[in-house]
């Protein structure tokens, strides 16, 4: 079953059980620096792969970029 | 480790760090980071454009250096701390820069804010490096709070201008208690040479290396100037007077009957 959550605002499907590290993947974002925010509260890394994303988690995906 | 730059228990050799934006490239930036010999460098942290495949900078970061995530883009303390909590839970270093800068004309941080977000920050086990105005009593109230570091600015971010507060940086590095970084606004090496030789103990550097012409020989640079200060401070400089002294002798010139 298809499931909709939220991405950076943006309306995403995903499968129903999907893993958020599946959704990473998916995204083309490596695990190792992807930074994610699940319904306003960080997510720790380690837990990316038993997350299992639920319809309608807003999440915000992030990651490290040039900066001073 | 001689003369080592120590943040909260870790020590460092180098006291020079230095940022990784505005880089023609990320090679470029692998580059000028190697020659700078930084141990600390910044990155921001942003939500992932999904249309665009960016590079991925991490790829391009030295795998022995302290990776420093900023708070870049946040104006309130709420902000910050969100930011800084969402790099932590992702792997990012337990390490923040802190900056709150609401002002896009002249990036000037807010005081009030900072303070603010730095007291939750170390609450929940973060080492904070604030950046600031100059202001030696928010200074105290920084250590006071627990930071590690407090890095007031030079001059506005990347304008270059060297140390345009001076007098208030030196009142800092007299009472600091924690290490003091110059952080923004270096555009020489003379900048770094001489915030260190006042006595401040790292500096942070951005702008001025990856908009040289030569990235890479501008960082080697700075680093070279790092250290000279460094010295310089170390050995002592002598005081400044305002009449003359003969360095040779005043008697026996050849002329003399």
């Amino acid at each position: 079953m298809t499931v909709h959550v939220v991405v950076n605002g943006r309306d995403q499907a995903v499968e129903s059980g999907e893993t958020l590290a599946a959704l990473l993947e998916r995204l083309g974002v490596g695990p190792r620096y992807a930074l994610v925010e699940r319904n306003g509260e960080p997510v720790e890394r380690r837990r990316y792969e038993e997350v299992r994303l639920e319809d309608g988690d807003r999440l915000v995906v992030a990651r490290p970029v040039a900066g001073g | 480790m001689r003369d080592a730059f120590v943040v909260a228990g870790r020590a460092f050799g180098s006291r020079l760090l230095t940022g990784t934006g505005k880089y023609d490239s990320f090679e470029a930036m692998r580059d000028a980071l190697a020659a700078s010999g930084s141990e600390i460098v910044t990155v921001a942290v942003r939500r992932i454009d999904l249309d665009s495949s960016d590079g991925d900078i991490t790829a391009f970061l030295p795998e022995n250096v302290l990776l420093l995530p900023n708070t870049s883009g946040c104006e309130t303390a709420e902000e910050a701390v969100r930011t800084a909590r969402l790099a932590r839970a992702g792997g990012l270093p337990d390490w923040v820069k802190l900056e709150v800068i609401p002002d896009p004309r002249y990036l000037l941080p807010d005081p009030v804010e900072t303070l603010r977000a730095a007291a939750t920050l170390v609450e929940e086990g973060f080492t904070v490096l604030p950046y600031v105005l100059p202001d030696p009593v928010l200074q105290k109230k920084l250590e006071e709070v627990g930071c590690a570091t407090v890095m007031p600015l030079a001059a506005p971010i990347g304008s270059g201008r060297g140390l345009k507060l001076r007098d208030s940086i030196r009142i800092m590095v007299e009472q600091a208690e924690v290490p003091l970084v110059v952080d923004a606004g270096l555009g020489a090496p003379s900048h770094a040479a001489e915030a260190m030789e006042l006595g401040a103990d790292a500096v942070l550097v951005n702008t001025a290396i990856a908009r040289a012409d030569d990235p890479v020989a501008m960082a080697r640079a700075f680093r070279l100037a790092v250290e000279a200060g460094r010295e310089a401070f170390a050995a002592g400089l002598i005081p400044e007077q305002d009449s003359a002294e003969a360095s040779s002798p005043l008697t026996g010139a050849i002329h003399e009957s």
